[in-house]
């Protein structure tokens, strides 16, 4: 099981790098979005795949035995409904960016960092009028 | 003019401070004064070895004459020439500032004291440079003045700190005794050579030395002060500090010596370029600094006495100098000496100033110049020297000369036929003309009671030579009169000053078109405005705004640095076993949907495709949770997903409305390829040495024990969050609530609305878009799921199950009603009305629930355990059935808020009636 779960991880993390590095803002929100659910996989494969047995004691025992491990899963289970949240932030900025530019390609969003024109002039070095 | 007393009183004490200094100087130290030098220390940063050290010696205490001294010339001075002036207060308060940080450095022995007070200098001219700061030039100069200064300042730091490095103390003393024995590193070179560009930009030594006579914009008290008194002989008295460790070094003397030679050739030079009174004289400061720099070069005894006696004359002389271009300034109206000449009638007072000072730069007898020439003389003579000292030394006391004749002579006694040019000329206030008065007579009394200056001098030079006690000062030798040499320097100075105007148009018609092209200010101008571009031009290729080349710089970095690392470190990865039974079969099954979606979202060129492709990767990774005996991570990832692919395409809708045409992007992009290949290979790398390493299973088998017994719980993954975790789940679902808070900001701020709870109107519940089909089964549908939600939420510490995906299904109810009728009726179905505050109930009641344990003595967040008997049965309650109501609560309006607002995006802007109920 672990071999499959390396090699999948392995693939959705690559191909989510791939959707990141896009300048189409939707396709970098899903590579986040993916690169999220290669992430918990690493977790999960990290607490190893000894048992495949839920983490549930049976009734009428007090302890697991021969159960998956419970950490992970529990890591887990929080990270996606914050990853979650993380993408549904992400996506109101997306809308709210494209909503106030019309635009949605990422090299075209120069509002805080504008193509360079005219050779930047600072005041001090003005033509100086005054005489003496 | 009417002063208030209040600052009458200020002006006064303020001015009386130097005076005070002075006396308690003279108290001190005429007739027996203590045992020199005087020390105090106390601790201020023990750790860097950082004292509060001072050490009063006996260059110290030559220097605080100085400073005080002039200073209390330069207060009186500055009473007066600021008369009626409002900002007068402001140049006394500089002035007492600037007085204070001479006197800090002064008397500094530990290098970071001594650098403080040198930088407050740099910062008080630069405020005292550009103190009319409305005029330009006052503002270039200043900048010009602080740039080269407190530049060189930083240099200087940097040496202090090679130098403490290298001879293991900050103690200035300490450090100069052990100087010659210190190995002669390279590191010990380079701080020399910091320390002493420090000590050149300061002094104004060539090629440094341009900003002084620009620094001439200043008031006339600051140009006497600052820019020929004190600060500026800064440099020379750090020159002179370390002289006495490095009096021998072949390498020091030759540099000081060259130095300060081309300094001060260059600085007559450039003398006669001038036509203003004060550039005239600054010049003159400039090749009166080079000398004394080359005579702080000149190994023995006699230097050292040369240097002490030119110091203390320079500033006898200069500052009377500049307090009569002040005056002549004030009174005339001009200080352009073309336009001067034969003051000497209306301006007694300041004429014989003039003249008391001149005598005393020519060096001519009965003055403290001729003292310092008797010096100089002796220096030459004992002492092998390179020959462009003595040589510059001829010329540079034959410009005095001629500068102190046209200071003296010319403004005042020549020419007198052109007077009536000059309309009324007034002499200067009773303040204005003691201060150069009394300078100037101390200058010539000095000169005819050499002697009285003798335990002054001889204690200077004691403290700039490394051995103890030597001669003292030569008298003898100071008061006989070379007749030839002085002979031929009054020639040559009388060639000059007959001389000055044809030589002045010679050096203008040679010198400044050689300077428009190499001088060092027009470097340093040229730097100066290469500089912004330069700026500019690093930040746009840094900063190029292009987000996926940011992202791909930092991947490339990692990707490096990671290799890098994981190729030294050898990683050992085992093989793993590759079983093929029934579980690891489905394990690939999942893992192939994975991959398939994966490539698919990556590479294919239709949003919608790549949107559902995703989808797919969420099912698979679901289905391998499954697989892996987690069904509780495989529940939240199934039903996040769901919400997920309607959100995304409500965004998807939105965008498409926004910008229909498709981002022009290469639908196969290599480099990116390979990047994103290399990075996620790495960590699939790591991954793999990481599960090749022996595993640890304390902490999971501690949960596994404490699960039941501890927290009356069987599902230990649910007991985890809400129990023994409780509290890093209560920071998760706070941030999931935050994250909603601010894109509710920035939803807000988009669509141009309040940021409010408001109550929806209900008058668009007949959306257009609904089918029939979906209403009515989402009316039954609605109750049924709200129900499962809540069951599932409840039956989560025992059994698969729990407040997250509880929430997050009743967060998918919520969008059903969503899309079966529209959002704000939803919105309304929602508990509460509104998803945020929902939400922050949700979180408001996780963390009360950790409040009556806490009550109880125990830890916060430690649950509760009752039962409640119902007669035919126990029903058992606790704290965490609470905590996980929070997460559900807090999840479901979260998400829903989200989920909500994301499908309003997608809807027409009509359709959302988003404000307050009529009232």
């Amino acid at each position: 099981m672990m071999p499959a779960l390396v090699c999948a991880f392995w693939i959705s993390l690559a191909a989510s790098l791939y959707l990141v590095l896009s300048r189409d803002t939707l396709r970098c929100v899903i590579g986040l979005g993916l690169m999220g659910n290669a992430v918990n996989l690493l977790l999960l494969a990290s607490g190893r795949l000894q048992y495949t047995q839920p983490a549930v004691v049976p009734p009428g025992e007090s302890a697991l035995s021969l159960a998956a491990n419970p950490l992970p899963q529990a890591l887990v289970l929080t990270a996606i409904v914050i990853g979650f949240a993380l993408l549904c932030f992400s996506l109101v900025v997306v809308m709210a960016i494209a909503e106030r530019s019309g635009k949605d390609d990422l090299l075209l969003l120069r509002h805080t960092e504008p193509e360079d024109t005219a050779p930047v002039v600072p005041s001090f070095l003005e033509k100086e009028k005054e005489t003496p | 003019m009417h002063e208030p007393v209040f600052t009458k009183t200020m002006r006064f004490s303020l001015s009386a401070v130097p005076f005070l200094t002075l006396a308690a100087l003279l108290a001190l130290f005429v007739g027996n004064g203590p045992q020199l030098p005087l020390i105090f220390v106390s601790q201020w940063v023990p750790a860097l070895g950082v004292q509060l050290a001072w050490r009063i010696d006996g260059l110290s205490v030559l220097m605080l004459f100085m400073i005080t001294g002039v200073g209390s010339a330069v207060f009186v001075y500055a009473n007066g020439y600021m008369r009626g002036n409002p900002q007068r207060m402001r140049m006394l308060v500089l002035l007492a500032l600037f007085m204070a940080a001479m006197v800090f450095c002064v008397c500094a022995d530990d290098l970071i004291v001594l650098f403080l007070g040198w930088e407050a200098t740099s910062i008080l001219s630069f405020l005292l440079v550009g103190f009319q700061y409305e005029k330009k030039t006052a503002r270039k100069s200043a900048q010009q003045a602080l740039l080269i200064t407190g530049g060189g300042g930083l240099f200087l730091l940097i040496g202090f700190l090679l130098l403490a490095q290298q001879g293991e103390s900050f103690s200035l003393s300490s450090l100069i005794q052990s100087l010659p024995d210190l190995p002669r590193t390279p590191q010990l070179y380079a701080a020399m050579g910091l320390i002493l560009i420090g000590a050149f930009t300061k002094s104004a030594q060539f090629p440094f030395h341009f900003w002084l006579p620009n620094a001439m914009a200043a008031p006339t008290p600051v140009s006497a002060y600052l820019h020929s008194a004190t600060m500026v002989k800064l440099g020379i008295y750090l020159l002179a500090r370390f002289d006495a460790g490095l009096d021998s070094s072949y390498g020091w003397q030759l540099c000081l010596q060259t130095t300060g030679s081309i300094t001060a050739a260059w600085g007559m030079v450039l003398v006669l370029k001038e036509r203003d009174l004060k550039r005239i004289l600054a010049w003159s400061t400039v090749a009166t600094l080079g000398t004394l720099v080359a005579f702080v070069g000149l190994p023995g005894q006699h230097a050292a006495f040369a240097v002490a006696a030119l110091l203390l004359a320079h500033a006898l002389y200069k500052a009377p100098l500049f307090f009569v271009a002040g005056n002549i300034d004030k009174g005339v109206g001009t200080r352009i000496i073309d336009h001067l000449s034969g003051l000497g009638r209306a301006m007694p007072w300041t004429a014989s100033a003039a003249l008391l000072a001149g005598i005393s730069m020519a060096g001519l007898p009965f003055s403290l110049g001729h003292v310092t020439k008797g010096l100089i003389g002796l220096a030459k003579e004992t002492t092998t020297v390179l020959s462009i000292v003595p040589m510059t030394n001829l010329i540079f006391n034959a410009i005095a000369v001629g500068v102190a004749t046209v200071a003296a002579v010319r403004l005042f006694w020549w020419h007198p036929v052109k007077t009536n040019e000059l309309g009324t000329v007034q002499e200067g206030s009773f303040s204005m003309v003691t201060p150069p008065l009394v300078l100037a007579g101390c200058g010539i009394m000095c000169g005819i009671f050499p002697q009285s200056l003798k335990s002054l001098m001889d204690q200077a030079v004691q403290a700039t030579l490394q051995q103890g006690a030597l001669d003292s000062l030569p008298l003898q030798a100071v008061t006989d009169f070379d007749f030839p040499l002085l002979l031929m320097v009054l020639i040559l100075g009388a060639i000059f000053f007959f001389l000055w105007d044809l030589l002045h148009r010679i050096v203008d018609a040679v010198v400044n078109p050689l300077l428009k092209h190499v001088g060092a200010a027009t470097f340093y101008a040229r730097a100066l405005a290469a500089l912004p571009g330069l700026a500019a031009g690093f930040t746009r290729r840094i900063q190029h705004g292009r987000l996926p080349g940011y992202l791909a710089t930092i991947l490339i970095f990692c990707t490096l640095i990671l290799g890098y690392l994981l190729w030294q470190a050898r990683l050992y990865i085992q093989q793993p076993p590759l079983s093929l039974n029934g579980s690891a079969w489905l394990a690939w099954g999942a893992a192939t949907l994975i991959a398939t979606g994966a490539i698919t979202a990556a590479t294919v060129k239709s949003r919608l495709t790549m949107v559902l492709a995703a989808t797919l990767v969420g099912y698979g990774s679901a289905l391998l949770f499954l697989f892996a005996g987690a069904p509780d991570v495989a529940l939240t990832q199934f039903v996040v997903d769901t919400v997920f692919v309607v959100v995304v395409a409500a965004v998807l809708l939105t965008l498409t409305k926004i910008s229909p045409a498709a981002v022009p992007e290469p639908g196969w992009r290599p480099g990116t390829f390979v990047l994103a290949l290399a990075f996620a290979t790495l960590i699939t790398l790591l991954l793999m040495a990481t599960l090749s390493q022996p595993f640890s299973s304390e902490i999971p088998d501690w949960f596994s024990a404490q699960s039941v017994p501890a927290a009356h719980g069987r599902n230990v993954v649910n007991v985890i969050l809400v129990d023994f975790r409780a509290f890093d789940t209560l920071g998760e679902i706070t941030v999931v609530l935050l994250s909603l808070v601010a894109a509710l900001a920035v939803l807000g701020k988009s669509r141009g609305l309040k940021l409010s709870f408001p109550h929806l109107h209900q008058q668009n519940n007949t959306s257009p878009t609904a089918s029939i089909v979906v209403e009515v089964a989402a009316r039954y549908l609605y109750p049924l799921m709200i129900a499962v939600s809540l069951f599932i939420l409840f039956r989560g510490h025992n059994e698969p199950g729990g407040g997250f995906i509880g929430g997050l299904l009743a967060a998918t109810a919520s969008v059903l009603w969503a899309i079966a009728k529209d959002v704000p009726a939803s919105w309304q179905r929602m508990p509460l009305q509104t998803p945020l505050a929902l939400s922050a109930t949700g979180l408001g009641l996780a963390a009360f629930s950790g409040v009556p344990g806490w009550c109880a003595g125990k830890e916060y967040l430690t649950h509760l355990w009752f039962d409640l008997l119902l007669g035919w049965t126990t029903l058992p309650l606790s704290t965490t059935f609470l905590f996980d109501l929070g997460v559900y609560l807090c999840v479901w309006g979260a998400v829903g808020g989200y989920t909500l607002h994301l499908l309003a995006g997608g809807e027409p802007a009509e359709n959302l009636v988003v404000e307050r109920s009529a009232t």
